[in-house]
């Protein structure tokens, strides 16, 4: 048996144990959650538009028509009756210019809402005259495909897949170490790095098929409840390019994570403490030295997303300084540097698990 | 002579500032070893360095000249049932000894079949497809036992093999053990039934606070102990005449009366004068039926040499 064939045995072995583990079944939630919101908004979307459309529909144009200053007959007149009409007045007062003889009047205000199929608009008139309108798309594709960048960055690389990879990764070794049951691995008649390595292996086949398949599931839920139009336009041009990065970046964000995570578990007894060192670490890595910035995962992979984030100009400084990204590397060098690190790290795990020794009672 | 050997060369082993072994020296030939001594006194920890589970702080270990280092070598020839219970979660007896042979590169065919063979000599087969977390203290030490020699190993390493076994499968079990000896192979076990040990073992290694107190034949090891006289019991008619003549003779130290008139208990401090003074007496006509060496076991090695504590 060769040592590639051992590697592809023990990852068999431990795959059944690695996606059933008790201990990291919480990293589904993590992997699927963008899902759920995605599948959450175009649910609604959906619901809404039969609602509404089931009440009243106006065409685009007339409702362009609508301008300020329209009283909100005029605007029934012309669009008829609206999906939702709210009224509501204020308790009775004088304005401050009234004659303070004057009869108390409460204000009047009116909000409406019609909807073109695609589009809901609102509208506020106070004292019976227009003074907002707010258009808003059902779904807008632009948008969400900026949400889902956002969503993919901020939390699924920084969070879902780092924890996600804390959980698979770091209780390979750590936890049959718990268990008791690392001897079984030890006296089998394969070395240790290629146990590592087929831990490793294991590890990687399951974050990568739980992370990718939860990538592609929330991209899939944002693009599919789109105009079906503009969801043909987009697999025609930058679909399918946009699906292979966010692929390709959860399967090497698994690859960088993982191998730090696994020897994290070789290393260090408490989970804690490298995921807290983590964090910060690739939380910073926007400030380090460029040299220093290759040390990171989180670097490499956001240098693959397709669609930039562009951060809000009105957000705090200390966590626009976090959560902006630093320069991107190139594609080649982004993947290449991420398995050079990956594979820096795998060497120094090798070198820890040669010296591991089966001491279960300090565990 | 190494290659056929395992080999302690001043072997020391702690965890942290508690001792495990220390200066450890010992060559182990082929056939049955004991490993005795009290709990703590590092039975488990010699077992574990020469199976490679702990590394050695100093001094060199070989198993018929392989390092423990090189586990890819070592375990092709070496079977360990260990002291830990535990194995992978979930499996049933039979994937707990299938799967290592997986791990060994036999074909799954071949696998399932030693697998079974294996579980059959240990008498597990129809438990065998049940979950080993659910199998009784007796039943783990059996499954275990079968992992251990399931791939037919040149080394057989045993940590307390043979408790919470029935008395059937610990005859079954020693047998093996004694096939596995008498084949030229290593068999090194530990235990805390000296009585037994002492039926099969071909020699020990007695150890106490992690040193070697004493290794080899029983036979030699007890002659090796000059501070304790041997005692003989002498199967005789004339049990007072006999006496009276040992006493004659400056080597013995106390003559006693067996329970139950079977005859005397005699303590010696040099056997060779012992066997002479016996030739003497049966050549003057007195009948000596049978001479019984009754501290040359483990039990009384272990008394002389560790003490109390067992």
């Amino acid at each position: 048996m060769n040592p590639g064939q051992q590697i592809w045995t023990i990852a068999k072995l431990e795959l059944t144990r690695v996606f059933f583990s008790k201990r990291s079944f919480w990293v589904y939630l993590l992997a699927i959650f963008p899902s759920v919101i995605f599948l959450g908004h175009a649910l609604e979307a959906h619901v809404n538009k039969a609602r509404w459309g089931a009440r009243s529909t106006v065409s685009a144009e007339s409702l362009n028509r609508v301008q300020s200053g329209m009283t909100d007959e005029q605007v029934i007149e012309m669009l008829g009756k609206p999906v939702n009409d709210n009224i509501r007045k204020s308790r009775p007062r004088r304005k401050r210019d009234e004659d303070p003889q004057a009869e108390k009047q409460p204000d009047v205000r009116r909000y409406m809402m019609y909807f073109d199929g695609k589009r809901r608009v609102d509208l506020r008139f106070e004292d019976g005259k227009l003074v907002s309108r707010n258009t808003r798309d059902l779904l807008n594709f632009e948008e969400d495909r900026k949400v889902y960048a956002g969503m993919f960055q901020f939390f699924y690389l920084r969070l879902g897949i780092f924890f996600g990879c804390l959980g698979i990764f770091i209780n390979l070794f750590r936890g049959e170490m718990l268990d008791k049951s690392l001897h079984f691995w030890f006296l089998a008649p394969v070395k240790r790095e290629v146990l590592l390595l087929g831990k490793y292996l294991a590890g990687l086949i399951a974050a990568s098929l739980i992370f990718c398949g939860g990538a592609m599931a929330s991209f899939l839920s944002m693009v599919l409840p789109q105009d079906a139009s503009e969801v043909q336009a987009f697999w025609g041009s930058i679909g399918p390019e946009h699906a292979f990065w966010y692929l390709a970046a959860a399967m090497l964000g698994c690859v960088g994570y993982g191998s730090i995570f696994l020897a994290s578990g070789l290393l260090l007894r408490n989970p804690i403490v490298p995921a807290i060192v983590m964090l910060l670490w690739e939380s910073i890595n926007g400030f380090l030295p460029d040299a220093m910035q290759k040390l990171s995962v989180l670097h490499y992979v956001q240098s693959l997303c397709p669609v930039p984030v562009p951060l809000p100009s009105d957000m705090p400084a200390l966590l626009k300084m976090l959560l902006a990204p630093a320069p991107p590397s190139s594609v080649p060098l982004a993947v290449l540097g991420l398995l050079a690190l990956t594979a820096m790290i795998l060497f120094v795990a090798a070198q820890a698990a040669r010296r591991l020794e089966i001491n279960y009672g300090t565990e | 002579m190494s290659a056929s050997h395992i080999v302690f060369d001043n072997v020391s082993k702690f965890y942290g500032e508690v001792l495990g072994v220390n200066r450890v020296d010992l060559k182990i030939p082929p056939g049955i070893t004991s490993l005795v001594g009290p709990n703590g006194s590092g039975k488990t920890t010699l077992m574990n360095l020469m199976t490679g589970l702990v590394h050695p702080n100093s001094g060199v270990i070989q198993v018929r000249g392989i390092s423990p280092y090189a586990p890819e070598k070592l375990m092709k020839f070496m079977g360990y049932a260990t002291q830990y219970d535990s194995g992978p979660r979930g499996a049933t007896g039979f994937d707990f000894v299938s799967t290592g042979l997986l791990l060994h590169g036999f074909p799954k065919a071949d696998a399932e079949r030693r697998a079974w063979q294996a579980i059959e000599r240990v008498g597990l087969t129809a438990a065998a497809k049940r979950k080993v977390a659910g199998y009784s203290k007796g039943m783990r030490q059996r499954i275990r036992l079968a992992q251990s020699i399931a791939h037919d190993p040149e080394v057989l390493i045993l940590d307390e093999p043979l408790n919470g076994l029935d008395p059937l499968v610990r005859a079954e079990t020693i047998a093996l053990f004694r096939d596995y000896g008498a084949a030229g192979r290593h068999v090194i076990l530990s235990s805390h039934v000296l009585q037994e040990v002492d039926v099969f073992s071909d020699q020990v290694i007695l150890i106490a606070n992690g040193m070697i107190v004493a290794e080899g034949q029983i036979k030699s090891v007890r002659e090796e102990i000059h501070e304790h006289p041997s005692q003989y019991l002498l199967h005789c008619k004339d049990a007072s005449r006999v006496a009276s003549l040992l006493f004659a003779e400056s080597h013995i130290s106390e003559i006693k009366l067996a329970p139950e008139g079977q005859g005397l208990l005699v303590m010696t401090r040099n056997r060779d004068a012992f066997s002479a003074a016996l030739e003497r007496i049966s050549l003057s006509g007195i009948d000596i039926d049978g001479v019984i060496p009754t501290d040359e076991n483990v039990d009384a090695l272990y008394e002389y040499l560790i003490g109390g504590g067992r």
